[in-house]
């Protein structure tokens, strides 16, 4: 039971903070920063423990959005079914291109994978423009049925939805990482060479976390196409395609709460520079430049240490970690 | 069956933009080989050059000008870039270069945006003259870019086979430090080829821009055909670039004359399709490690 709740502990605090900040933060803000960090877990979890650098979020963000507004444009009503249909297309799409780039080399795999995202926002816009109305987008906010129990069409229900799936989404990372898929993963970016003579296939855990990371941001599309309750090929501009890895980069890349972190903060600056001037993409250059250039271990990861200490310094004073650290 | 015109004008306009593409991927491709960096600024010289070929054919008259001014002004900016940021990265991992000049490209849109405004520019075509071959119309500006990107490849090769700055940047793309080790300034050669690279990528915007119109965000429209271009011939390969420049414009072209959406999409397949076959793209080097 200790065990437990130590486990679970730091996940349920964070996310009652971004439960009670309901009372003081407009409902839209939250909603936003909630989606926009189970977006950011994906790509945080490829760069920081796998090792691929992952500009074509987007795509699969798509693979989401375009999975759930079809169910709901199209045939169905239920907005459960059509996530569902969102996080399935997103494992289909993952499924499709995984095995073919998790073979490549880094570098590759970041060059092909930006034009996959600027390949699905031509095929959205342009080539499929009979299905998905082109630059006009799916608006289905009407067709989707009230749920009971939970109506995720109403956006006061649907913040209690999203704070319980990023709880299910970080409890699993959070699995991952402790588990040994999660040190194997940790082992193909740091040393391929050692973890093929473990006995582990790089290719399969590659493989493995490519598409656990997509299907999240599969599901993150899927959730803005039912808040939204609207799909355009705008979701996966190429202007927007670093966006994940910005937030990535600014919470600390491959920690837990790093995209949590990141996105309140770039959320946060967005609303507050849009409002001051119009020109978003100026600013948004400029400060990557910057963060790239100050360092890469963003606002949680240089946050992390200092706040371990000092919880270990008031638990227990003098304990084998701290002693460690102040001889450090 | 296609008729024997469309096809001519088709090629024409394959080659054409192929040059295009092959003028931006060959400083995308040095700048990895040499460097190890991935260069996504390369987009944003390809904006400025093409920005400033409109501004100068309308205040000067001559487009020519404006290409010529795009080529120096892309170099200039290029190389204040590469003094201030790339400086600081280069012995850090490659995914700092990619999301740091992605910081830039983003970032300069945004400047263009200022100085600009959103609203697309047109810029007139320096010649309007048509040559006439084999009964077809085909318009002599296309052919020039083409001779222009000729030129500049004969230009590269001579500068990269015949010079010892070239000789010293060959050598580099095997290996940097042993040539750190001959004496030679790396720092200096770094910087060279950077502006070598940006003035190359302006230069095709200032050639592209009369044949498109002009607007901010040109440069991610060409992202993914360039990436294309540079993956299918190999990363640091300059004739791999060529061929797979010129493939991809043909593609392009011919694609579209047989079905619009092609043209986007089938450079796309043909990318997976050589990738499944080799995974470092026609002409890259498998030695470079992960």
């Amino acid at each position: 039971m200790v065990k437990a709740f130590r486990w679970w502990w730091g996940i349920l605090l964070a996310f009652s903070l971004v439960g009670l900040s309901r009372l003081f933060l407009p409902l839209p803000f939250i909603n936003e920063v909630i989606i926009f960090s189970i977006y950011t877990i994906g790509c945080s979890f490829l760069l920081g423990r796998v090792g691929f650098i992952s500009f074509g979020q987007p795509a699969y963000l798509a693979a989401g959005a375009y999975g759930t507004a079809f169910y709901l444009f199209y045939f169905g009503t239920n907005p459960f079914v059509g996530l569902l249909l969102g996080v399935l297309s997103g494992l289909v799409v993952s499924g499709i291109v995984g095995p073919l780039f998790v073979r490549l080399r880094s570098d590759y795999f970041a060059l092909v994978n930006l034009a996959l995202a600027v390949i699905i926002y031509y095929l959205m816009q342009k080539v499929l423009a009979d299905f998905t109305r082109g630059d006009n987008g799916l608006w289905f906010l009407t067709n989707m049925a009230s749920t009971p129990l939970l109506d995720i069409s109403r956006p006061d229900q649907f913040f209690i939805f999203a704070l319980l799936v990023a709880l299910g989404v970080w409890a699993f990372y959070k699995y991952l990482d402790d588990s040994i898929f999660g040190a194997c993963c940790l082992a193909t970016k740091i040393n391929e060479d050692k973890l093929e003579f473990l006995g582990y296939s790089n290719y399969s855990v590659r493989l493995l976390a490519f598409i656990i990371a997509n299907t999240t941001t599969a599901l993150a599309g899927a959730m803005y196409a039912v808040y939204l309750g609207f799909v355009s090929p705008e979701i996966t501009s190429p202007s927007r395609a670093a966006d994940p890895v910005i937030v990535t980069i600014l919470g600390g890349t491959g920690t837990l709460y790093g995209p949590l972190v990141g996105a309140i903060a770039y959320t946060g600056m967005k609303d507050v520079i849009s409002k001051l001037i119009g020109n978003w993409e100026l600013f948004i250059g400029f400060l990557l430049v910057f963060i790239m250039l100050a360092g890469d271990k963003g606002i949680w990861g240089s946050l992390q240490p200092r706040l371990e200490k000092l919880f270990s310094r008031r638990n227990a004073p003098g304990a084998p970690d701290d002693v460690g650290a102040t001889r450090r | 069956m296609m008729d024997a015109q469309l096809l001519i004008s088709g090629v024409i306009f394959g080659l054409s933009i192929g040059s295009i593409f092959f003028l931006m991927a060959i400083g995308l491709s040095l700048c990895f080989g040499l460097m190890r960096i991935i260069s996504l600024d390369q987009l944003l010289y390809y904006s400025i050059g093409a920005y400033l070929t409109y501004t100068l054919s309308l205040v000067t008259g001559s487009v020519w000008l404006g290409i010529l001014g795009g080529l120096v002004v892309a170099g200039i900016v290029a190389f204040a870039v590469e003094r201030l940021i790339f400086r600081r990265i280069y012995d850090r991992d490659l995914t700092f270069s990619m999301i740091t000049s992605f910081g830039i490209l983003i970032g300069g849109i945004g400047v263009i945006k200022f100085f600009w405004g959103v609203v697309p520019r047109p810029v007139p075509i320096p010649m309007m003259t048509q040559l006439d071959i084999a009964g077809t119309e085909v318009p002599v500006y296309r052919l020039i870019v083409v001779a222009i990107a000729a030129l500049v490849y004969a230009g590269i090769w001579l500068f990269l086979n015949r010079t010892i700055i070239g000789k010293a940047i060959r050598a580099g793309i095997e290996n940097v430090e042993h040539v750190e080790g001959l004496g030679i300034n790396v720092s200096r050669l770094f910087t060279i080829t950077f502006i070598i690279a940006g003035s190359l990528s302006g230069l095709a915007g200032g050639l592209h821009a009369p044949l498109i119109m002009v607007d901010p965000s040109m440069g991610l429209e060409v992202l993914a055909f360039v990436f294309m271009v540079v993956i299918i011939g190999g990363l640091g390969s300059i004739k791999g670039t060529l061929i797979s420049a010129f493939m991809v414009g043909q593609v392009v072209s011919l694609g579209s004359l047989i079905y619009a959406p092609l043209a986007q999409m089938a450079p796309f397949a043909i990318m997976l399709l050589i990738l499944l076959v080799k995974p470092t793209g026609l002409y890259g080097s498998a030695l470079l490690k992960r």
